[in-house]
């Protein structure tokens, strides 16, 4: 907290560039602190016999055989990864900004309540779902299908996007909407036009969220998959893992690879939250 | 008025991409006029993977049936089984790890294999009967099995002037003498983790000097912890072995960083193909020399869920019985490196394979963990490693740390 | 008006008014009142499959005698509250509650301190603020498993990087996983770690969306600094506050993976918490009933945990 404080005292932004060299390295020193277990990562994926007792500083001797056999072996739990990630992002955001938007501008008795259960349902845990969307999902015929673990992601992630939107369309001046429903525009009309444009911002954090929730999830996939014709990486880096782990390096090169494209995702993402928009729209 | 139509049209795509994605994910089809028997396992990576998956095709061919294998990770097997028992889809043939068939036989999932006209084959050692039979009804075969036994560094051993110990005193000396603090170098490494992992490694100490699993609050186990303790507090291994699992064990083997570690013979392949690594094994050391070594029963066991289906429950029992064969089990241990059940192929095998002499010996008196307790073994070995760890950790000596386990042995 | 939103900012904007008059009028309204209720129909319909119908198994999961042999035939006797007494009575239960309360407020108050402190410094736009911003959160992107092995390697007493650094200073190896006294610890430190891209991440999306006019304004009053923070900084991220800390608090309280790769609740039980310990129980020993006990118990901590936080929310909105 010391840090935060010596921060804030360093005063105002000021828009000189050239005198804020000294805070980029001191931003370099906290991310070095921050990223070396990746480095570390990155390090035992590039030698040959990695492991607790054997990781040397430095790749002296890099291989990039774990590479290949990481590609040769999950390059399809990739892609399944990605389309799963991707369409469990898009299911969230048409469920849960229209969600988001209701309850932020209508005050109605239930709503207030539903709120209180979206919060209810982060404290559940992903055990206890997973165990009984086991059962539901064998009823259904939707074990071991993408649409199984898409909507199963999905709904794990809507109550907190729905949160998270919502935090930030409240603060949307009514009069912008009343503006419009005054134009004749219907309430859904309204939301379109209006909310969802100055809310991008919120809409792409909630979004990145649900990526990195969908992408990341491995219990969910644990238990409602049992076959490789559905198999996320991270169930594919567990299996690879699997009861007796050898070779490290492989199985590290598969989490080096298995986090590019959430990575390349994250920094497009970045730039629209940089951006402030939101900010810049309600002024 | 454009964005909101984008969103419309990306909501519709998704639609589309989720119907679609519904449909790929079809039922495996069944092979031509033959019943197919779903086989499940936790061999899910290779090399075991395609070394189980030809076996099971040349069984099936055997008794007439196509295969469809499901691997499963293995900490989640039985978690999978129990939500497959109750949506009634347990698979036609079931692997399960031998400690694990009396908990999961006791809840009626599994059939008895003498309904099937399936006995144990003749020459297969005590221990798997023992495992695979729950009330007096044989439930699993298990084709190949194995035990721990002590692997040392022979390139240490020698230059440090130690020969292979047999006795605690010996492994104490040993394995102080092979400590070199300045290099990182331990002379002894066991996994004492608390998971049944530490409990399997600390059981041949306590089985061999009398110890037993329905009582550890007793002077013989409160000698087996003792030894792990002083190992502990000589120096002679590290204080991290409470959190090492087996693998752990084996890196820090292979890194050269201990002497000598308890292990089983599923490492051989790794041990191997660790260039410049001049290893051996021999039984765990016992306290006198009087004493016969008695390590847990390691392997897994093939068993026939109670599906409903009569006639693919009977081509199930032909399937387990051809893959407890003793022809079988040899092609077996080919590709996991463990010890055939028939002590005739045992021996051969031992034969043609010196490095696994220790572990056919340890495995002719290994003992099944549910020998005794049955489906309450797994509070038993709770109570086990907990101990161990109070022990280890220092929270009480191990006198007053079998106490307190055995408090919850229940 | 009551609200029990998790931001209770918003209770000072007011319901959209009502006109009780003609039915016609009333017909609108009552279409107007469905029409609003379909933004949030889909939600609701998500939340009740997937979160109530799970909710409701566990409850009656933990008043019954569930085991091994339930799966396979269904049975399970009643056995009232017996699950809960087991639980309550195992010396194991103190330690998990102490445990948990330890790792939770630990994690909670390092994440939020240092992802606040994060956040306010990128704000400042010095070069290249926005490529390192999106390098912090890399860390997130890595699969659990994968984090949990790599800083179980890094925490290694013999061979561990960490040691291997530290011992550049003559400091001595430190038995970061193994000593009981020090693996909560370690524990905790790489669960703020996980955390801490979280935290940045919405503090920060929740500072941008405060006008820099406000800072403007306020410097000509001279409410710069800390002064600032208090004044403008503070009040107005406020909402987004509520809802790092509530979720921050709620989510990890149940963390159980990091821990069960990390340490396993060991050693000696030292890193067991209430999640880890439910976890071992229905997963482990299969004693299904009382692991759903547990998970209960959790639930209804974090629920008091949200109310009460909400409620002095409240208060605080209300001055």
């Amino acid at each position: 907290m010391t840090e935060t404080r010596a921060l804030l005292l360093a005063g105002q932004p000021n828009r000189a560039p050239a005198r804020k060299w000294p805070m980029t390295v001191l931003g370099v020193v906290f991310l070095a602190i921050m990223v070396f277990p990746i480095y570390w990562m990155i390090n035992s994926s590039l030698q040959a016999n990695s492991g607790a007792a054997s990781t040397a500083w430095f790749p002296i001797h890099p291989t990039l055989s774990g590479y290949a056999a990481a590609l040769r072996q999950q390059g399809g739990n990739l892609v399944t990864s990605l389309i799963i990630a991707l369409s469990a992002v898009v299911l969230t955001l048409v469920v849960a900004t229209p969600a988001a938007y209701g309850l932020a501008r209508f005050r109605m008795r239930g709503m207030t309540v539903f709120v209180l259960v979206l919060l209810i349902t982060q404290m559940i845990p992903t055990i206890v779902i997973s165990n009984a969307l086991y059962a539901l999902f064998n009823d259904w015929g939707l074990l071991n299908s993408y649409l199984g673990l898409i909507l199963a992601d999905s709904a794990l992630q809507i109550p907190f996007a729905i949160i998270l939107m919502r935090a930030f369309m409240a603060s949307i001046p009514q009069s912008l909407v009343e503006a419009a429903l005054v134009d004749g525009a219907n309430n859904f009309r309204a939301f379109l036009a209006i909310v969802v444009p100055i809310s991008k911002n919120a809409i792409i954090t909630a979004a990145l969220f649900t990526f990195l929730g969908a992408w990341g999830d491995f219990l969910l996939a644990l238990t409602l998959t049992s076959t490789p014709a559905v198999r996320p990486i991270t169930l594919g880096i567990y299996n690879y893992i699997g009861a007796n782990v050898t070779q490290w390096g492989p199985v590290m090169a598969t989490a080096v690879i298995a986090s590019i494209p959430a990575g390349v995702l994250l920094i497009i993402a970045q730039k629209y939250i940089a951006a402030g928009a939101l900010g810049g729209a309600i002024k | 008025m454009k964005k909101s139509r984008t969103i419309v049209a990306i909501a519709a795509a998704s639609a589309i991409s989720l119907s679609l994605a519904a449909c790929s994910s079809g039922s495996s089809a069944s092979a031509g006029g033959k019943q197919t028997l779903t086989v499940e396992d936790y061999y899910s990576s290779d090399p075991s993977m395609s070394g189980y998956n030809s076996i099971y095709t040349s069984c099936g061919a055997e008794v007439g049936a196509a295969i469809n294998p499901v691997h499963i990770a293995g900490a989640s097997l039985i978690q999978k089984v129990l939500q497959q028992a109750s949506s009634k889809t347990l698979p036609d043939v079931l692997m399960l790890d031998n400690p694990d068939v009396q908990q999961i036989a006791a809840t009626g999932a599994l059939a008895p294999l003498t309904d099937f006209g399936v006995s144990a084959p003749a020459g297969d050692v005590p221990g798997v009967l023992k495992a695979g039979t729950y009330k007096g009804e044989l439930y699993g075969l298990a084709p190949v099995i194995n035990s721990i036994a002590l692997y040392y560094n022979a390139d240490m051993l020698k230059a440090a002037g130690v020969t292979p110990p047999t006795s605690w005193d010996e492994l104490k000396a040993a394995a102080l003498k092979l400590t070199d603090k300045s290099k990182g170098v331990y002379g002894f490494a066991m996994s004492n983790i608390n998971t049944y992992e530490g409990t399997w490694q600390f059981l041949p100490f306590l089985w061999t000097n009398g110890g037993d699993e329905k009582d550890i609050n007793t002077p013989e186990a409160a000698q087996a912890l003792q030894l792990d303790v002083d190992l502990q507090n000589d120096g002679s291994m590290s204080k991290s072995s409470v959190n090492w699992s087996q693998q752990d064990v084996n890196n820090q083997f292979v890194a050269g960083k201990a002497a000598m570690m308890i292990n089983g013979p599923w490492q051989l392949p790794v041990l191997n193909a660790t260039k410049g690594l001049n290893f051996s094994s021999v039984p765990i050391p016992t306290r006198t020399t009087a004493q016969t070594v008695v390590s847990p029963l390691g392997g897994e066991t093939f068993n026939v869920p109670n599906t409903g289906d009569k006639k693919k429950m009977g081509l199930a029992g032909k399937f387990v019985a051809c893959l407890n064969k003793p022809a079988t089990q040899l092609k077996i241990a080919e590709i996991s490196g463990n010890v055939p059940s028939d002590q005739a192929s045992a021996a051969d095998w031992a034969k043609s394979h010196p490095q696994v002499q220790a572990f056919t010996d340890t495995v002719k008196t290994a003992r099944a963990r549910t020998g005794e307790l049955g489906d309450k073994w797994p509070t038993a070995a709770t109570a086990i490693y907990t101990a161990v760890q109070l022990a280890l950790t220092g929270k009480a000596d191990p006198q007053d740390a079998l106490k307190q386990g055995q408090a919850q042995n229940k | 008006m009551t609200t029990t939103s998790v931001d209770a900012g918003l209770a000072q904007r007011s319901a959209p008014p009502t006109h009780p008059t003609a039915a016609p009028r009333r017909r609108a309204h009552l279409g107007r009142y469905l029409a609003r209720w379909l933004f949030v129909a889909p939600a609701i319909l998500f939340v009740l499959v997937f979160f109530g119908y799970p909710i409701v198994q566990n409850v009656l999961m933990s008043l019954q005698d569930y085991t091994t042999t339930t799966f396979y035939t269904g049975e399970a006797p009643w056995v009232g509250f017996a699950n809960y007494a087991t639980v309550f009575s195992d010396p194991v239960f103190v330690t998990a509650v102490i445990n948990t309360a330890l790792f939770t407020i630990g994690s909670i108050v390092l994440q939020f301190g240092i992802g606040l402190g994060l956040a306010l410094f990128f704000k400042r736009n010095f070069p290249l603020s926005g490529f390192l911003r999106s390098l912090l959160l890399l860390p997130w992107l890595l699969p659990l498993i994968a984090s949990a092995a790599v800083w179980k390697w890094i925490l290694d007493q013999g061979s561990g990087a960490l040691n291997g650094f530290l011992s550049i200073f003559g400091v001595q190896p430190v038995p970061w996983l193994v000593s009981p006294s020090l693996a909560l610890i370690a524990v905790i430190g790489v669960n703020i770690w996980l955390g801490i891209p979280f935290n940045t991440t919405i503090l920060y999306t929740g500072l941008q969306a405060v006008p820099e006019e406000l800072y403007e304004a306020a410097s000509l009053d001279g409410a710069v600094g800390w002064r600032a923070f208090r004044y403008i900084t503070w009040p107005s991220i406020r909402s987004v506050v509520s809802v790092v800390i509530v979720l921050g608090v709620v989510y990890t309280l149940k963390v159980v993976d990091i821990i069960l790769g990390l340490t396993g609740g060991g050693p000696a039980n030292s890193t067991q918490t209430l999640a880890t310990w439910a976890y071992q129980n229905s997963f482990v020993k299969f004693a299904f009933g009382q692991g759903a006990a547990i998970s209960n118990v959790l639930i209804v901590v974090s629920l008091l945990f949200a109310l009460v936080y909400l409620y002095i929310n409240r208060k605080g909105v209300d001055e």
